[in-house]
């Protein structure tokens, strides 16, 4: 056997049901928005799956565009401060390093169980400052998405650290060192070699960040309100529907979140080429 | 140490478990009426509640569920990383971006897509959750068994193979125990993977798989039973951080 054919043999049994579930699911999906595979009725090329879901379509994108935009900004931030306090040339914390590590496998589901205990009106905050849930601002459910938010940014700030104290930790002490004995004081040392030698693992960890908040169901499903809906929630809701009419809409919702993530995938692998030819 | 950084890592370290703790308060919470500060009587009243909505069968088909994830997504990811790792394989950087189209895709978007195309298949709901699940959880097997595979020296097989070993006894006496670590790692998120999905068991799973995910998220959507939901919560963190902590205490001792 030759090593070519070898190494095609050893990549197929992964390489196909891959390839077979994502594909199916994307074509399956595209012909029921399009309706030509409806469950009840005949098959018949439309376009009005998508105008019935236009609407909310637009509202959904927003929301669910917002949401992980914030959550990301969050979690880029304080997850860049956990990878520099748990990789510090001085003083390193090994605490934070590990509860970070404890943090990973940590569900999202149970996160948004724990901000829910923690931020409702009622919660665990609430009756620790001592305010009644009547002045409680409303957190969960309410209009700023204050909880969803709080939990990708806890979660994914973990995942953050984790990227790029990893990279921080093999490579900058010892420019970090080299550039401290040439004079570079605390704030030069960090614009000029932390800085640089993190913001590829930060930019990748980020836009891993984003497109995970984007198409993530549970977090806004137990933590936020009824209406508007982002857009995995309103795909759930329409697919869980006793009308089997709009089936078709639940697959555009689903075309439309999987295009914006893919979308957002190869404008973070230009930019992130950029970031890293730049150096 | 400035006082400011140490405020600044005491707030981080307030980020990082400050969710956690109403989980643990609650827990072990028989009453707690607002607004005291803690639990006005300790107990076991939410473990009860928790074991009697199923939490025992539950965790059993979780665990079955990522058991059964890891031992399909492990080996697969681990053939597929030691071929992406060498330069045999035609169009490599496509099959890898095609190997990690999984993490990109949001998974409700695939199982919706999936979920009409496998009823009209009547295939069985449970080979659906764990067909999709191990998808899922290919990209993480595969990128892990590539890295590993790339930072394995092949020179000790070649040695096994000098010595008269035949291909096959190489690969399992030599080859595996020194990918050990990795492959105990890939399985590890595959297992996570499995345990730990929500949404897919949802959606395919059709309510026949009743996972202790979906208790965590039934008891979460309705209120009054705060106790019930951190005790399905911590019951679901828990076993995985123990597993982690187990293999991060083995593997320093090697």
């Amino acid at each position: 056997m030759t090593p070519r054919r070898r190494a095609v043999l050893l990549v197929l049994p992964a390489l196909v049901p891959v390839a077979a579930v994502v594909g199916a699911a994307l074509v399956s999906a595209v012909l029921l928005s399009l309706g030509l595979t409806p469950l009840v009725g005949r098959p018949e090329l439309s376009l009005d799956a998508w105008r019935a879901a236009a609407g909310d379509l637009g509202t959904a994108t927003r929301l669910s565009l917002g949401i992980a935009a914030a959550s990301t900004v969050l979690a880029a931030a304080v997850g860049l401060a956990l990878a520099l306090a748990a990789t510090a040339a001085v003083r390193r914390s090994r605490l934070l390093g590990a509860l970070a590590a404890l943090t990973i496998p940590v569900p999202h589901l149970v996160g948004a169980a724990a901000m829910g205990l923690l931020l409702a009106d009622t919660g665990v905050l609430a009756r620790w400052l001592g305010v009644s849930p009547d002045a409680w601002p409303s957190l969960v459910g309410g209009p700023w998405w204050v909880a969803v938010v709080a939990e990708y940014a806890w979660k994914e700030s973990a995942f953050v650290a984790l990227v790029v104290g990893g990279v921080l930790a093999s490579r900058a002490r010892s420019y970090g060192e080299t550039a401290a004995l040439l004079g570079a004081g605390r704030w030069a040392r960090f614009r000029f070699v932390t800085l640089p030698l993190a913001a590829p693992a930060l930019g990748g960890a980020s836009a891993v960040t984003f497109v995970y908040t984007l198409g993530s169901y549970e977090v806004a499903a137990l933590l936020g309100r009824p209406y508007p809906e982002p857009l995995p929630v309103m795909a759930v809701r329409l697919a869980g529907s006793i009308d089997l009419a709009v089936r078709p809409q639940a697959a555009a919702v689903a075309v439309t979140t999987a295009v914006l993530a893919l979308a957002v995938v190869l404008l973070a692998l230009r930019a992130l080429r950029r970031l890293s030819a730049w150096h | 140490m400035a006082l400011g950084t140490r405020l600044g890592r005491a707030a981080l370290a307030v980020w990082l478990l400050l969710p956690l703790v109403p989980l643990v308060l609650w827990a072990a919470a028989d009453r707690w009426t607002a607004p005291a500060v803690l639990p006005q009587a300790w107990g076991t009243a939410g473990l009860r509640d928790a074991v009697d909505s199923g939490a025992g069968t539950a965790s059993l088909r979780s665990t079955v569920l990522g058991l059964v994830v890891a031992a399909l997504a492990t080996p697969l990811g681990a053939m597929a990383g030691r071929a992406l790792a060498g330069s045999g394989v035609p169009a490599g950087g496509a099959v890898l971006a095609a190997l990690l189209s999984p993490l990109v895709l949001p998974p409700f978007a695939v199982a919706l897509g999936l979920d009409v195309l496998l009823l009209r298949l009547r295939v069985p709901a449970s080979v659906g959750v764990v067909l999709l699940l191990t998808v899922a959880a290919l990209p993480y097997t595969t990128v892990l068994m590539r890295t590993a595979y790339a930072a394995h020296d092949p020179g000790f097989e070649e040695e096994a193979r000098t010595l008269g070993a035949t291909a096959r006894r190489a690969v399992l006496a030599v080859q595996l125990p020194m990918l050990a670590p990795a492959l105990a790692g890939a399985a590890f998120l595959a297992f996570l993977v499995g345990w730990s999905d929500y949404v897919v068991t949802l959606l395919v799973g059709g309510g026949q798989l009743v996972t202790l995910p979906l208790l965590v998220a039934s008891a979460a959507s309705s209120v009054g039973n705060e106790a019930q939901v951190a005790v399905l919560s911590l019951g679901s963190v828990l076993p995985p951080l123990a597993l982690l902590v187990a293999v991060g205490l083995l593997g320093r001792r090697r």
